[in-house]
């Protein structure tokens, strides 16, 4: 059995040094170019990871179709969300020099986990979907700079919007927040608290903080309850939100629901059915909601629905496509191309990176669940 | 700081009341296999959510109902929550079985010493995990709903909802006749028996080996029970949802002081009333910390815990 193995390793192996062999002598090999995706592939978060992962796929393919001279190839990178294992997988990345640029990661953690590895490399960042706002703010410790840019709003522009969308039409609103005590949920809702002091008519009457892994929120309810709250506003993520939802409808309330864009996904309305009805989430658009041949195509291609942060997914990987059609083959052009770059995202904003990575906009539309779908209500202004 | 406990004193009584229930069947599963062979079963708390896979699997492609259907009514709810039930009770069982077969019964049969089990245990409950992970790529699964949330009356300012109440009596009866199956049983006998004395009772003639895949069994059906009823009240799951139960249900096992079935029932309901009350008095956040910083203290006085081993002739 032992020997059976080492046999085909060998094989194997030499199989591979042929055809990188033959390749390298290729015509075709002159114009192939690596980029990679981090983000969670596997792990409880991995279907975010896989929603981003398939709308950068797509952009390849598409890219590949238009430029048939050209061969992309990607690498997966799986940090599984996790700060402790992005900084294990992101020396490896950072050290194969193939790998011209990174969508990604995906998550804000993991981003400041991976950030020392691909500052030494050289080696340009654009996440879809890291939000925490220090790592784009050069006085904190986190600061991403040179390597990191974002085509996603950042946390601060999301929770006064959440706070706003949450309350409106809704007098005398009277709001609890709770957040997941994770390092997206816990900011987001001192953003919201902020943002809150600046809608007229509207007060904070209480909050909760419970882990994400909990299914049981009776006590979060009474307090809820005791509170007298109108609007509650959960700062997690969507599956916990479900559970939360469910519970705080059978508990009988009927106070607003509201979530951001951790919430913001369409496994929601599914997970938590008639009690999602009316929810008000945070979120960004996805390719459905920029048009319907874009969906359908992307169906065909990609064999699912595209998912969460696919509109931002997609720019990302299209700015480093353009950046390799534009012959910016090496890192250093790279990072100076997309530090440059000035485009259009398919959602019709202009793209333009600050110094620190951020982009322009980053406006935070509102969705409603009706229906068991969320329904995109326009930009929250 | 205490006007949460106060005003919804009753609500929280009955939802603490209700997870404890589902503690008190999934602690089970722990601690009639440590009283019988001395070893945890740490793939019990995946053994739990292969049971809530098997419960929504009944309701959502045997019958039928989605999330958007009406919930059941009358004969037809009682023949779908039964069916959930058995369901969920016979995937629980037979993969406790399967887990006794594969991480136990060869390395016992070798004589290995008790660590090897301990990891052979570890690794099938991650194998477990992975696998319904795999199968379900990663997401969470919801329960479309079969027993209409509906709040019968109000007590004391508690809403009392029908699957509260469902929960609690079902549960209750379960861990009786559980109870009932140990202590009276021929082979409840014989189980005690081997949990005394694995050696004397081998040379009065049981069968070792039968005993310990009733054990499994028996824990693996009460674990199964637990999946439903968890189900029927929070209506989710995930591939990763056992291991946050399954560190609650150990508690609530050492609590009562393992390998004491009635030590599992004080220990469960024990902890699923402090879980609530903690926090509402002292907020979510503190639940964790306060419900071992309890274990520690109960630990020092009573390191066997609250039932021990004293209780010799209920132990499992």
């Amino acid at each position: 059995m032992k020997k059976r193995i080492q046999i085909s390793l060998a094989i194997a192996t030499a199989l591979a040094i042929t055809l990188t062999g033959c390749s390298s002598s290729d015509d075709a090999a002159e114009n192939t170019f690596t980029i990679a995706y981090q983000g969670p592939l596997s792990g409880g978060e991995a279907s975010t990871g896989t929603d981003e992962q398939n709308a950068v796929k797509y952009a390849i393919e598409l890219f590949m179709e238009a430029n048939p001279e050209y061969t992309i190839e990607l690498v997966s990178v799986d940090d599984q969300g996790d700060p402790a294992v992005a900084s294990t997988v992101a020396p490896g990345t950072a050290a194969n020099e193939k790998i011209l640029g990174i969508v990604g990661p995906a998550y804000s953690g993991a981003t400041i986990a991976s950030l020392p590895f691909y500052k030494d490399g050289g080696l340009v960042m654009i996440s879809p979907s890291a939000t925490r706002v220090s790592i784009t703010d050069p006085a904190t410790p986190d600061f991403g700079g040179p390597v990191f840019h974002r085509v996603v709003g950042k946390d601060d522009k999301q929770g006064p919007a959440l706070a706003k969308y949450a309350t409106d039409g809704v007098a005398n609103a009277k709001v609890f927040v709770v957040d997941d005590q994770s390092s997206y949920a816990v900011p987001l809702r001192e953003y919201v608290e902020a943002g809150l002091k600046s809608v007229a008519g509207a007060s904070l009457v209480g909050g909760d903080s419970v882990i994400n892994t909990a299914t049981d929120y009776a006590p979060t309810i009474a307090k809820i309850k005791t509170s007298g709250a109108n609007v509650v506003i959960y700062t997690g993520y969507y599956s916990a939100a479900a559970i939360f939802v469910k519970q705080l409808r059978d508990s009988g309330s009927k106070a607003v629901f509201a979530g951001g864009d951790g919430v913001f996904n369409q496994e929601f309305p599914k997970l938590a059915g008639a009690a999602a009805e009316d929810s008000r989430i945070t979120g960004v658009g996805g390719l459905a909601g920029i048009s319907a041949d874009l969906e359908a195509d992307f169906q065909e291609k990609m064999g699912v629905s595209s998912g969460v942060y696919s509109v931002e997914s997609f720019d990302a990987a299209n700015i480093l496509l353009e950046g390799i059609k534009a012959g910016n083959t090496t890192r250093e052009t790279m990072l100076a191309w997309v530090k440059a770059y000035e485009g259009t995202s398919v959602s019709g904003n202009t793209i333009k990176f600050d110094e620190n990575g951020d982009i322009s906009y980053g406006l935070f539309a509102g969705f409603t669940t009706k229906d068991g779908v969320l329904v995109n209500t326009g930009i929250i202004k | 700081m205490f006007e949460v406990l106060i005003d919804q004193f009753w609500s929280l009584t009955l939802a603490g009341i209700s997870l404890g229930f589902i503690y008190v069947l999934v602690s089970l599963g722990y601690t009639m296999v440590y009283g019988v062979l001395r070893m945890i079963n740490f793939a019990n708390s995946e053994i739990f959510m292969w049971g809530t896979f098997g419960t929504i699997i009944t309701s959502r492609d045997i019958f039928g109902y989605t999330q958007t259907s009406a919930p059941a009514t009358g004969g037809k709810l009682a023949l779908v929550l039964i069916s959930q039930l058995i369901m969920s009770m016979a995937v629980a069982g037979l993969t406790a079985i399967f887990v006794e077969y594969v991480a136990y019964r060869r390395l016992r049969a070798k004589g290995t010493n008790r660590l090897a089990t301990l990891i052979s245990a570890i690794g099938i409950s991650i194998v477990l995990s992975e696998l319904m992970r795999l199968l379900t790529d990663s997401r969470p699964v919801g329960s479309p709903r079969v027993l209409e949330k509906i709040i019968l009356t109000e007590v004391w300012g508690a809403n009392i909802r029908l699957d509260t109440i469902v929960t609690i009596f079902a549960a209750a009866l379960i861990y009786f006749l559980l109870e009932r199956f140990v202590q009276l049983s021929r082979m409840g006998k014989a189980i005690r028996a081997v949990s005394m004395n694995e050696d004397a009772a081998k040379l009065m003639g049981v069968n070792l080996n039968r005993v310990i895949t009733t054990t499994f069994l028996v824990g693996g059906l009460a674990t199964g029970a637990a999946a439903f009823f968890y189900i029927t009240v929070f209506e989710y799951s995930k591939f990763n949802i056992g291991f946050t139960m399954g560190m609650a249900a150990f508690t609530a096992a050492v609590l009562g002081g393992i390998g004491n079935i009635r030590g599992a029932f004080y220990g469960g309901l024990f902890l699923g009333l402090l879980e609530v009350y903690a926090s509402a008095v002292l907020g979510t956040q503190w639940k964790a910390v306060t419900v071992f910083i309890v274990l520690v203290l109960v630990l020092l006085f009573k390191p066997n815990g609250l039932f021990g081993e004293a209780v010799q002739t209920t132990r499992a």
